[in-house]
């Protein structure tokens, strides 16, 4: 039965995954990558740890994804960039056996130097994360992450204002204004 | 399933990505290849904590980490994006060239 759902959620994730890239209008792709992100809170679910999923929901799908059809919506209009050419057909080609040769040579890497790592694997499933314990983890001075913590609020502060220095409107009409 | 199925997943997923970033000729999505490339390696950190690890909680929270990063990669690359767009009024990657990179 999990087997059947993994199976249909990781080809649903990967065919949207595949319009998000490859889709010609940038707000369908972006609508794509909302429902990969819904697949793949669905898929953390599936693997026992339910506050990513959550944060995968309110960052993803609430956060970046709406910023993104925002910022599509105020340059290409309904998506559609008239002005920008398309790729040729033998680009396309090309590139997509570039890809498709790293993924095959690489799955064939890991397929041929099997690990104990991979093997024993399944035999120690069933790790339940609760919210609690990644909370007390992550504000603990013992093992802790709270010098990670702390660095990702100065990080996220200094974006923030980063974003809007940059995202602001010329110099001398502010100055105008004021 | 099992942890080489959840590995190969986002093995693909990275792929997929790989593959938007070279074709794309929009900033917008190229951007959006990130994702879902961050996206693969999300699912990979999870898949070992759950199967894998002696401490699976430090395998949940490097992910939060990941989520908290690229949302600042992408409200600083949409700002970019943004006055950008004021400036030269297209997003072709092939017609920005003023940095001669």
């Amino acid at each position: 039965m999990t087997d059947i759902l993994f199976y249909s959620l990781a080809v649903l994730l990967v065919t949207l995954s595949c319009c998000a890239v490859s889709l010609p209008n940038m707000l369908h792709s972006a609508i794509a990558l909302i429902g990969s992100f819904l697949i793949t809170a669905a898929l953390y679910i599936m693997l026992h740890i339910e506050m990513l999923a959550l944060a995968q929901i309110m960052l993803y799908v609430g956060g970046i994804v709406v910023f993104m059809l925002l910022i599509i919506l105020l340059t290409t209009g309904l998506g559609v960039d008239d002005k920008l050419g398309r790729i040729s057909a033998g680009k396309w080609i090309s590139k997509g056996l570039i890809t498709g040769l790293l993924l095959t040579g690489m799955l064939y890497f890991f397929t041929e130097n099997s690990s104990d790592l991979l093997d024993k694997a399944v035999a120690k499933s069933a790790a339940i994360v609760t919210i609690d314990q990644i909370g007390t983890r992550l504000l603990s001075l013992e093992n802790g992450f709270i010098v990670p913590f702390e660095v990702i609020s100065l990080l996220l502060l200094a974006a923030l204002v980063g974003a809007v220095v940059i995202a602001r409107k010329d110099a001398e009409k502010t100055e105008d204004l004021s | 399933m099992t942890l080489s199925h959840c590995i190969a997943l986002s093995l693909i997923l990275c792929g997929i990505g790989i593959f938007g970033m070279m074709t794309r000729r929009n900033l917008l999505g190229i951007l959006l290849s990130v994702e879902v490339i961050l996206n693969g390696a999300n699912i990979n950190f999870a898949a070992f904590a759950h199967f894998k690890a002696a401490d699976p909680v430090a395998g949940a929270v490097f992910p939060i980490f990941v989520m908290a990063v690229s949302a600042c990669e992408i409200a600083v690359a949409l700002a970019i994006i943004l006055s950008m767009y004021r400036s030269k009024k297209r997003l072709d990657v092939y017609r920005l060239e003023e940095l001669n990179g």
